[in-house]
């Protein structure tokens, strides 16, 4: 293997620092991170996890739509904003609501299109954190565009790209890693595998080696890490955030993780696959593995994971009570965002509406 | 106490069935506490609660479904002084609503019908049906309107002022224009800007006319008198005088009259008044009997067609009124009188008297008669030699009904009478018929059901 | 310049030479557009005039090209990107329906695109397949964008430049039939607007509504019509979308006759909802229904049959006689 092989194909195994069972383990190529970088991931964890369970409730209490869980891939959602600057940016996918609200957008804005009363509730801007949307993979050339834009104003922003297994299916995927590639864009693509694009496994989206490999293709360098190990996930994600802000170009991470609940609340799992086949990846939770980590070097006392615990559950307080109130929706909203300036056809079909609705029963 | 209302899983569900409970009467729980687990089309779910407190009652027995939206579980809430852990539920207060409201409001927003769906509310059933919102009110004279998605608007679709093409209501009335060689562009519409609409082409199709005899003006040396006025004859009058003088100038005709006691026909009109049902009134009972006359004397219900020297006698009647407005003196017909009830003659009387006076008399009605009913005791007298409605044969006119001393069984009584004139064209019949008919319609206003057998 | 005499492709350079020059946020890129200038030179000497990061070659990825371009327009440029042939551009769809298109009414209005993606576009060039589609219709059925059709040298150019000034994402559909049609025009003369229609001729008898490359097409059938005694008036929409509902209807009220004349196949197309809201709004002043001419609803035909799709002169006066004349 040539070195220029080696410097693009990923590791032969995922990176590990911390494995199931709190155990560190060192690696040639990555540092474990500070333990107070730890503790607060730790935190995140935590209130990460309540997130998405409580978010899970709320859709059997018919307080949102639907919610695409992350659960179990708590570590990927907070690994990739915590290496991230405040102005660089997160192109998230529409499961990585916990990514988002970690990365600081306010909860229930964050929650906008799972629970129907737009299509997206944040400034995309206050935190540099792009609109979710349901298309798989096309948000990756949307990031291309933000970093050549930050690079052609001289800025050193880096853009963090989130993408599943199946999206790297689509054709947006191929076209994104290759603009980037060829632009020498300051983009990191990271792929959170967890093995399934609803019901098809990943043995039917890809027979590559990983998809990690595929990143020579372009000429773009891969890694891939262990996606419930935080401490390796920020290491391999700190390392290509830096390589790209260096002006390297772009980056290629995967992180090996597992869907453990269903595609969604209105998902049925085991039509696809067996409990069996799920029970191995609870041992492998990440909040467990660090946990046990950071108890047996004494750096988690029952003080702090009470506060960890606190947070969560303010958190999941501010997520009731934001959610189970009725939202206000204004049908007049439909016809003002489309153009800057309005045109007279929005205005008659607004008038149209107004009319309607000024003749409905009380 | 709060009820939590089975929510919709997003799968088009209208129901669900409960599989078992997690927990009983009496339990203390906390938000999100699994309560039951129930069956949906495609696997079976945890429910978690939405509210803290003791399970107050649970909505139905294992194996039974519930409807979306109807009550799965009531929960009462924890005493208000308890400690505020994380999973109590805020006040009510703070977020304004009170949660089962809140279930409520979102039940109501989900009502329509839809299949199974894996990323969204999904929906349920619509209830009830017919419309939930006022009709839109639409103006009568053909407002402009735009169909689809825009709202009825005038006032950003007013016509151009240089020479527009002329704005007509529909194909139809422009067909309606063209067939009668009536030209748009020298009509006024009286819809709204202008808007051309079919009463307007039908009013230019009645009023043109060409005068047939020339009208002489009397010279102002003749009188010695200065003009006090002189106003144009309107399309309308040139029309009717031409009727008129034509009438005079080709028919011959006679009249004859006779004085009837029409107290019996008073009385009955008054009789078939009740409180319910103000009845036909007098025209119609005096229209049902001249009906009945005249298909017993049909050579007054006719047409004397010159070209041919032939005498036509028409089957059926249709009785012209005369009715005044404001632009004349115009007489539209009941078409097919003889096979209308008397209720219903009324009706038409009614229906004609009103477009007359609205203008919107069609030419068919105006011009369809065979007969003419003048009930002129309106204008407070008695006899008329009237002129006959060319190309009718007769008319007969009624004057006014008013207390007249009569001779009754030999005595002297107050009756209500009146005076019936009959003018009829000679060519048709002679004296004798005519009288006959006079005599048969005088018969039924005294005694109307000696009528009745004719009727 | 004032007066000159240039046609249409450098008209569009020049309004592309003038925009980047004005606002260096304009960036120019697509397949072929830097070192060749475009294969129609739209985009000729861009390259070596503003250098390769304002005017520059992609991969051939027509999906990562609009894309990328919607990134770029997020953080602060103004991207115009060219799909090399309008119906080339079919793979970009999903990117300019499912984001262009609603990434302003995604965001409540926090983001927004200003960009432009020019197409060339419409056949009568004798091009082999796939050259000479007319696409318009899908992108004026996609709410949240704005589609311009230039017909003249002067809109082109000021389109175009109205286009890369506009703060909301603009299909350009250029109409490559006319590129080398040449015009004097006065760059420096202000032109109405985008969603402005402008009357090119006038006449009472009957109105012709074109866009692009029928629009000469039409002014030849006025002329001809002209000749045999019927006087036609011809509208140029210039914009699909916003469409000028109120040029146009006040020309058909003035003439109570209409035809609409365009290149792409008839059903479900931009003649349609022509057709559609003109009758709605103009109904009563209407002596005959609103009739088209538009392609047959075929895949547009190989270049040796081309000449039976296109509208032309006679089939469009065929359509006028058709006005139930002898209703008025």
């Amino acid at each position: 293997m040539t070195s220029l092989e080696e410097r693009l194909l990923p590791s032969a195994e995922p990176v590990r620092l911390i494995d199931q069972d709190g155990v560190p383990h060192d690696h040639p190529s990555y540092r474990l991170p500070d333990r107070d970088v730890l503790l607060d991931g730790y935190t995140q964890l935590i209130k990460g996890r309540r997130i998405n369970d409580q978010a899970s409730a709320l859709v059997r209490q018919g307080r949102l739509a639907v919610y695409p869980s992350s659960h179990g891939q708590e570590a990927c959602q907070v690994a990739a904003t915590m290496v991230l600057r405040e102005g660089d940016w997160l192109f998230p996918t529409y499961r990585d609501t916990v990514s988002i609200m970690s990365r600081g957008v306010d909860p229930i804005e964050t929650l906008t299109l799972l629970r129907g009363d737009w299509h997206s509730g944040y400034d995309p801007y206050a935190r540099n954190v792009a609109p979710q949307s349901t298309p798989l993979a096309t948000q990756l050339t949307h990031a291309v565009g933000v970093a050549h834009a930050a690079r052609l104003k001289g800025e050193d922003t880096v853009v963090m790209a989130l993408c599943g297994d199946g999206g790297t299916s689509e054709g947006d995927f191929h076209e994104a890693l290759n603009f980037a590639a060829v632009f020498h864009a300051p983009v990191v693509f990271f792929i959170q595998n967890n093995e399934y694009a609803i019901s098809v496994p990943l043995a039917r989206q890809s027979i590559a080696p990983s998809l990690a490999h595929k990143g020579i293709g372009y000429g773009v360098p891969g890694e891939r890490a262990d996606g419930n190990d935080l401490a390796g996930l920020l290491a391999v994600l700190g390392q290509a955030v830096e390589r790209a802000r260096a002006g390297e170009g772009p980056q290629l991470v995967e992180a090996h993780t597992y869907r453990v609940q269903a595609h969604t609340n209105a998902d049925d799992a085991t039509r696809y696959r067996e409990d069996d086949e799920v029970t191995p990846w609870l041992e492998r939770d990440p909040i467990k593995r660090l946990e046990a980590y950071l108890t047996a070097q004494g750096l988690l006392d029952d003080a702090a994971r009470e506060r960890a615990e606190g947070a969560a559950a303010q958190l999941a307080d501010q997520l009731r009570d934001g959610l189970m109130p009725e939202p206000v929706v204004d049908p007049a909203e439909l016809f003002v965002h489309l153009y800057t300036e309005q045109t007279q056809q929005m205005r008659e079909q607004a008038a149209f509406l107004r009319d309607e609705l000024a003749r409905e029963e009380a | 106490m709060n009820t939590f209302l089975l929510p919709d899983l997003g799968e088009g569900l209208t129901e669900a069935e409960i599989v078992r409970w997690l927990v009983k009467v009496g339990d203390v729980i906390t938000v999100d506490t699994p309560i039951a687990e129930v069956e949906t089309a495609k696997s079976i779910v945890e429910l978690p609660s939405p509210y803290a407190g003791t399970v107050g009652e649970l909505h139905g027995e294992p194996g039974t479904t519930i409807p979306v939206g109807k009550p799965l579980i009531t929960i009462a809430e924890a005493a208000p002084a308890a400690g505020f852990g994380a999973e109590e539920p805020p006040a009510s207060a703070e977020t304004g609503v009170q949660p089962d409201q809140a279930g409520e409001a979102y039940r109501e927003e989900e009502q329509a019908g839809s299949g199974s769906v894996l990323v969204g509310y999904g929906t349920g059933e619509r209830p009830g049906t017919g419309r939930r919102r006022a009709r839109r009110p639409h103006a009568r004279t053909g407002s402009v309107t735009i169909s689809g998605t825009s709202l009825p608007s005038r006032a950003n679709y007013a016509p151009e002022t240089a020479s527009p093409a002329p704005l007509v209501i529909s194909p139809l009335v422009r067909r309606l224009a063209r067939d009668a060689g009536v030209d748009l562009k020298a009509l006024t519409g009286s819809g709204e800007g202008g808007l051309i609409v079919r009463r307007d082409v039908e009013r230019a199709i009645a009023e043109r006319f060409e005068p047939t005899a020339p009208v002489v003006a009397a010279a102002e040396s003749r009188t010695g008198l200065a003009e006090l006025r002189r106003e144009p004859m309107s399309g309308f009058r040139k029309a009717a005088v031409a009727t008129l003088s034509r009438s005079r100038a080709e028919i011959p005709e006679a009249t004859t009259w006779v004085d009837v006691d029409a107290t019996p026909l008073v009385e009955l009109r008054e009789s078939l008044r009740s409180a319910k049902d103000s009845g036909p009134g007098l025209l119609a009972l005096m229209g049902r009997f001249v009906v009945a006359g005249l298909l017993k004397y049909p050579e007054l219900n006719g047409f004397v067609d010159t070209e041919r020297d032939e005498l036509v006698q028409y089957d059926g009647v249709n009785l012209g009124l005369a009715a005044q407005t404001d632009r004349g003196l115009v007489v539209p017909a009941v078409a097919n009188a003889h096979r209308l009830t008397t209720r219903a003659l009324d009706g038409e009387i009614r229906r004609l008297t009103d477009s007359a006076r609205a203008g919107r008399l069609t030419p068919y009605e105006l011009s369809c008669g065979t007969f003419t009913l003048n009930n002129y005791g309106s204008f407070g007298v008695d006899g008329s030699a009237a002129i006959i409605n060319h190309p009718q044969v007769a008319i007969l006119g009624v004057g006014r009904i008013i207390d007249r001393p009569w001779v009754v069984d030999g005595e002297l009584a107050i009756r209500k009478l009146t005076q019936l004139s009959l003018v009829f064209d000679h060519r048709v019949c002679d004296g004798g018929t005519a009288a006959a008919f006079l005599r048969f319609v005088a018969d039924a206003f005294e005694n109307p059901a000696s009528a009745f057998a004719d009727l | 310049m004032t007066h000159v005499k240039i046609s249409m492709a450098q008209a569009l350079n020049q309004a592309l030479r003038d925009a980047m020059k004005a606002d260096d946020t304009v960036l120019m890129f697509g397949e072929d557009v830097g070192a060749l200038g475009g294969v129609f030179r739209i985009t000729d000497g861009l390259t070596a005039e503003f250098g390769e990061d304002r005017c520059f070659d992609t991969p051939l990825a027509e999906a990562g090209i609009v894309g990328m371009a919607v990134g770029l327009a997020m953080n602060g440029m103004r991207p115009v990107v060219e799909m090399q042939f309008d119906a080339f551009g079919y793979p970009a769809f999903e990117q300019i329906v499912s984001h262009v298109a609603k990434m302003r009414n995604r965001t409540r209005g926090r983001i927004t695109l200003p960009m432009v993606i020019r197409m060339p576009y419409a056949g009568g060039i004798g091009g082999v397949e796939h050259h000479s589609d007319s696409s318009e219709s899908y992108y004026a059925h996609t709410p949240g964008l704005t589609v311009v059709a230039p017909a003249t040298v002067a809109d082109a150019y000021t389109l175009l430049r109205k286009a890369i000034e506009f703060p909301d994402p603009v299909v350009f559909m250029e109409p490559k039939k006319l590129y080398w049609a040449k015009e004097e025009v006065d760059l420096t003369e202000d032109q109405p607007g985008i969603g402005t229609a402008v009357v090119r001729r006038e006449g009472a008898d009957a109105t012709l509504i074109a866009y692009g490359p029928t629009v000469p097409v039409a002014l030849e059938a006025a002329e001809v019509a002209a000749a045999e005694g019927r006087q036609l008036s011809v509208v140029d929409l210039r914009s699909i979308v916003p469409f000028d509902d109120e040029t146009v209807c006040a020309a058909v009220r003035r003439t109570g006759r209409a035809v609409v004349v365009a290149e792409a196949s008839g059903f479900a197309s931009v003649s349609s909802e022509i057709v559609a809201r003109v009758t709605e709004r103009c109904f009563h002043s209407l002596a005959a229904p609103i009739r088209r001419v538009t392609g047959f609803d075929i895949p547009y035909p190989p270049p040796k049959l081309e000449k039976y799709q296109l509208p032309g002169v006679d089939r469009i006066l065929d359509a006028v006689d058709d006005l139930q004349w002898e209703d008025s």
